[in-house]
């Protein structure tokens, strides 16, 4: 692996993206404040203004790195550099996560260290919005996975809609788990062993996902 | 085998409606090889199998001395790649283009760069979405002529650009090939273009190659045989036969075989040899598809 030639291609989509990622922690930066004024409607309208703005910086990303690479014909000048499909594969989904990584981090922390603050109002959500969170980082990894692999603007915002669809039905799933449940409405963090396995999951599905799109990268015979 | 730049052999593709068929060609070291083909003949799938992008179904491709597609990124240094479909970022500018290329070839030659922007009249500075398509084609020649690359491989570069920017890239290809080192695959269904540059010629037809040879070979011994015949003569026997026009006492004989002792040969038959006229590579290129669709011998 052309270890070098991989952060080239990283820091190509990194900085033909950096406005796309200064808007996603703009707009995050928004809705933290929003949900910050303590507002009950404030608070909910923030929380969707927040995990929208992170669904869409994911797809966005997600869509112009490798969708519209085929779509605008830039493929072909990246693939006539010295790489191989692996340092491309690789290089695309380091680039996508990384990106993604940024918003998501400070807004995950932002949102935390609000529940956080002051001490014993709301630390009891505290445990569910992280699982919420890293739910939101399996959603976009697949909508990665799928427009890497895919390159096609359909199968993408299908991935978008099941990714969606998941979060819902997850956020909905996990509330009602007896023990994270019992939590939410306590004025501690309340960690149970659900929430745990509910984590370990996640991560699993993170990796099962990035695995299979090297797997299916690794079996394509056309990349033009 | 270390002089060969490019060796195909036996190379077969097969797609749902189309099948690059068992293509076996060399292209050695310092040459320049026009690639014709009608759109559609299989010239983009030839070259994207010798890029590495298309892996090829049967047969085996070595560039630059890297099994292909298994040593792609090692070939690929040392290859620069212009191609019709090819497009640069379009949020972009030039200078950006030529520090991202120039940070990963080690032979990337900036003076070379900066004098091809003022040949070409380029501004770095400008966005690549603000270029015409002209100016594209002029901004991907000149990212990949400064990376000081071993194998040129264009195709279809000329493609679309007006006659202004069409001869502007050609004088620039014909300049660089003062590089004797330097090997080119152009690939183009312009027969003009490339009968300027190359000094082999491959045509190539519904994904099989159907001749190759020097571009002298081809406009030497391709001609079109003017006769007159005696009321009911017979044809000639002429070697190399692959088209019969005119008409009647009239006909017009093109062969791919000719030598000057063909002329005393119709003679002798009684035939009045009116004119032998020379062919240009497309009435050359046009002939030898026409006489292979029709299964006649060549």
């Amino acid at each position: 692996m052309n270890y070098s030639m991989v952060k080239i291609l990283i820091m190509k989509d990194w900085y033909l993206l950096r406005w796309a990622i200064l808007a996603s922690l703009a707009g995050g930066v928004i809705s933290l404040g929003i949900i910050a004024t303590g507002n009950k409607a404030a608070f909910m309208l923030g929380l969707i203004l927040l995990v929208t703005v992170l669904i869409v910086a994911g797809a966005h990303i997600a869509s112009t790195t490798m969708v519209t690479e085929r779509k605008e014909q830039t493929l072909a000048f990246i693939m006539s550099l010295p790489i191989s499909y692996r340092e491309y594969t690789a290089a695309k989904l380091l680039a996508n996560l990384l990106m993604f990584l940024v918003p998501w981090l400070v807004l995950t922390l932002g949102s935390i260290a609000l529940l956080a603050y002051p001490p014993g109002k709301s630390m009891g959500l505290i445990p569910f919005t992280a699982l919420m969170s890293v739910e939101i980082l399996v959603s976009t990894c697949l909508i990665v996975a799928v427009a890497l692999i895919s390159e096609s603007q359909g199968w993408t915002i299908g991935a978008i809609l099941v990714g969606n669809v998941a979060l819902n039905f997850v956020g909905y799933w996990v509330a009602h788990i007896a023990s994270i449940a019992k939590g939410m409405e306590g004025s501690s963090v309340q960690w149970t062993p659900a929430a745990s396995a509910l984590l370990l999951a996640e991560f699993a599905t993170i990796a099962l996902i990035l695995g299979s799109a090297f797997f299916f990268q690794a079996r394509k015979k056309d990349f033009l | 085998m270390n002089d060969l730049s490019v060796q195909f052999q036996g190379v077969s593709k097969k797609y749902r409606h189309f099948t690059l068929d068992n293509i076996s060609f060399e292209l050695p070291a310092g040459s320049i090889m026009g690639f014709i083909g009608a759109n559609g003949a299989g010239k983009s799938t030839t070259i994207r199998i010798l890029m590495g992008l298309v892996h090829q179904d049967k047969g085996a491709v070595r560039v630059l001395g890297h099994a292909m597609p298994a040593e792609q990124a090692a070939a690929k240094l040392d290859i620069g790649f212009v191609s019709e479909d090819m497009r640069l970022y379009g949020a972009a500018s030039l200078a950006w283009h030529m520090e991202f290329i120039r940070s990963i070839y080690p032979h990337w030659d900036q003076p070379y760069a900066e004098s091809l922007l003022k040949r070409f009249d380029l501004k770095a500075e400008q966005k690549i979405k603000g270029l015409s398509h002209g100016q594209r084609v002029k901004a991907a020649l000149l990212l990949a002529l400064a990376r000081s690359p071993r194998l040129l491989v264009l195709d279809e570069p000329t493609t679309g650009l007006d006659p202004v920017a069409r001869h502007e890239v050609i004088s620039e290809l014909m300049a660089v090939l003062a590089d004797q080192e330097r090997t080119i695959l152009f690939s183009s269904h312009n027969t003009l273009d490339v009968e300027q540059i190359s000094d082999q010629i491959t045509f190539i037809d519904r994904g099989r190659i159907i001749d190759s040879a020097d571009k002298e070979v081809f406009l030497d011994r391709w001609r079109r045989l003017r006769l007159v015949l005696p009321p009911d003569a017979a044809l000639p026997r002429v070697p190399g036969i692959v088209e019969i026009g005119g008409s009647g006492r009239l006909p017009v004989l093109t062969t791919n075989s000719f030598e000057p002792a063909m002329l005393s040969a119709c003679q002798s038959t009684g035939a009045t040899v009116q004119a032998v006229d020379s062919m240009t590579l497309e009435e050359i290129f046009v002939a030898n598809v026409q006489s292979r669709r029709e299964g006649q011998t060549v």
